[in-house]
């Protein structure tokens, strides 16, 4: 695998930073480079399905089943890829870029 | 022969996934600029989003502004009141109120999201913001109140900023808005309101019947806050995510009849000098889905507190009802504004005059003698000429019988959804023990107002009766 990684600026906002450790503001490295599945041979490139994927298992800190439901965000929750709506941009598809900015909004608060 | 393929073999089996936007990633607005947000598959770039947003408040809540409602003019906005506005700390209601503080507030130059640099005069002479506090029976949570005053004063010094405590409700010495020449201490409890507050939420059957009734005593101490701000006015940050959310919800609890309300209402009361006044509940945002919402929240910076929300977990109809929403607005979000939109074409048949005790919104009449006339109760009532069951002694079920629906009572003057609530089986076999279950003080007061009535009422007929009536000597 190589060793490449993609440096990318996380943020959380709508009360999804109680999750991670009530911050807000995430810089992280993640390889450039992965498995397609877990446990499996075949790679692809990062995206942002591998990011929640990522996010769950290394700064998450509790409830999981608030952030993530079947390998992908819960309904209620939007992400914007560069201050984009990630379903322009191809939704757990998209490749994630060197200097990326990834916002996770929780919608969750209601009215 | 034809055949579907197997994804897992053949890669070209699979359906290719449908992008969530028609045509382009040009904004369907200017046609210019690259889009950032997909809305109910339409693309609109950052420029065009704000004007749309402003666009769709304005659109919602300028026509009733007036006292007599105009659906085509914008000119000379005057409401006949004040403002109230009810801040949870949720996103809808935080996204509310920046919206009216940049209408209406804004100086003349520009700010992010201000669409309206020449200025418009403020339709109100006061404007008012409301917390409702709930952290009394949320076990842990911490109170918001302070964080929720900061948003406030951060957005506006001129929006004054009132805090009510959901135990207000019980509260006899500081009734909001409530005539005081009929405040009698009805109960001889000395209880706190807190403690009478929590006294009344254990005493409901359901986890369904507690949500639906904070919701409801949320919903009057605003609707009596504004009546003490003199407010024409009272505007509720619910999305339509959230209208379509509680719309269903309400439906499934039984508060068809009310369905108009959900979205738009009129409450009346009397003021001190007995004169009728109005109060209008609008919605400006239920045109607005919880994505803008949080797109507008995002993109202007706004600090959002949260706003606390009793769940009953998964044996509350408000909860499941939230989740089916938001997988469906995820997947399918135009179906989202579809409910919204179709309850809007419904209407009830008939009307009444009649207002339900516990939420103050129109009710039915007749809701116990429909329920009774439902219900599957004994068989001492059946054909004496035909056989029962063999398992079924009549003598022993002829105390089943329910005694005959009393006019005066609190019961026969609730709606079919309140009815619902107060009376469903808990399966758990939850019911309450408690003989003496504090009520909140509206309620009191309207029941001694019936009271009262009926008591003057037979007065008057005796004395006019007076002078025909023979002497019981003669």
């Amino acid at each position: 695998m190589s060793t490449d990684t993609v440096s990318l600026r996380i943020e959380f906002s709508g009360g999804l930073e109680l999750l991670f450790a009530n911050q807000r503001s995430h810089r992280i490295s993640i390889p450039a480079i992965v498995p397609k599945d877990d446990g499996d041979v075949e790679t692809k490139s990062a995206d942002i399905t591998y990011l929640i994927h990522y996010l769950r298992h290394n700064l998450l800190k509790e409830r999981p089943e608030l952030f993530i439901e079947d390998k992908t965000v819960r309904p209620g929750i939007l992400v914007l890829v560069n201050d984009t709506d990630w379903e322009l941009e191809g939704e757990g598809d998209y490749v994630l870029k060197d200097g990326d900015e990834i916002v996770f909004i929780s919608t969750l608060h209601g009215g | 022969m034809a055949s579907c393929g197997n994804p897992d073999v053949e890669a070209d089996a699979s359906m290719t996934k449908r992008p969530k936007y028609d045509r382009n990633k040009t904004c369907v607005k200017c046609k210019l600029q690259t889009g950032n947000i997909v809305i109910r598959h339409a693309v609109y770039c950052k420029d065009c989003f704000f004007p749309l947003m402003s666009l769709r408040f304005r659109r919602t809540l300028e026509p009733h502004i007036n006292p007599n409602p105009q659906q085509h003019r914008r000119k000379g906005l005057k409401a006949s009141g004040n403002l109230l506005i009810g801040l949870s700390g949720g996103l809808g209601s935080s996204v509310l109120l920046d919206l009216i503080q940049k209408t209406y507030l804004s100086p003349r130059e520009r700010q992010q999201g201000d669409q309206n640099p020449n200025g418009i005069t403020c339709p109100w002479s006061k404007i008012f913001v409301v917390y409702v506090d709930i952290s009394g029976i949320m076990i842990g949570a911490p109170d918001k109140s302070s964080p929720v005053e900061q948003f406030v004063k951060r957005h506006s010094t001129t929006m004054e900023y009132i805090r009510v405590k959901l135990e207000d409700a019980f509260d006899q010495t500081r009734s909001p808005g409530l005539r005081k020449i009929l405040l009698k201490v009805l109960s001889s409890s000395t209880c706190s309101p807190l403690v009478s507050l929590k006294t009344y939420i254990e005493s409901l059957p359901t986890q369904t019947a507690i949500s639906s009734a904070i919701q409801a005593l949320i919903r009057v101490l605003l609707l009596h806050t504004a009546a003490l701000t003199h407010s024409s006015h009272l505007l509720l940050g619910t999305s339509l995510t959230s209208l379509s959310i509680s719309l269903i919800s309400s439906i499934s609890q039984g508060g068809g009849y009310s369905i108009r309300e959900e979205t738009q209402e009129e409450w009346t009361y009397r003021n001190q000098d007995n004169i009728e006044q109005i109060v209008r509940v609008i919605r400006p945002l239920c045109d607005v889905g919880m994505k803008e919402c949080a797109f507008w929240a995002w993109w202007c910076g706004l600090k959002v507190v949260g706003k606390h929300r009793y769940s009953g977990g998964r044996q509350d109809i408000g909860a499941l009802t939230r989740d089916f929403i938001m997988g469906l607005e995820k997947d399918y979000p135009s179906t989202v504004s579809t409910i919204a939109r179709t309850c809007n074409k419904l209407t009830t048949k008939g009307g009444t005059s009649m207002k339900c005790l516990i939420c103050q919104r129109p009710a039915q009449s007749g809701t116990q003698d429909w329920k009774q006339n439902i219900s599957i109760r004994s068989y001492s009532d059946i054909n004496p000429e035909d056989v029962p069951p063999g398992h079924v002694n009549l003598a022993s079920r002829a105390s089943d019988d329910l005694p005959p629906s009393n006019p005066h009572s609190i019961a026969s003057s609730m709606c079919y959804a309140c009815h619902t609530s107060w009376t469903s089986k808990s399966i758990r076999g939850r019911i309450t023990k408690q003989t003496d279950i504090p009520l909140p003080v509206w309620l009191k007061i309207s029941s001694s107002i019936s009271e009262e009535r009926r008591q003057i009422t037979m007065e008057s007929m005796r004395n006019t009766i007076d002078d025909f009536l023979l002497d019981s000597d003669s």
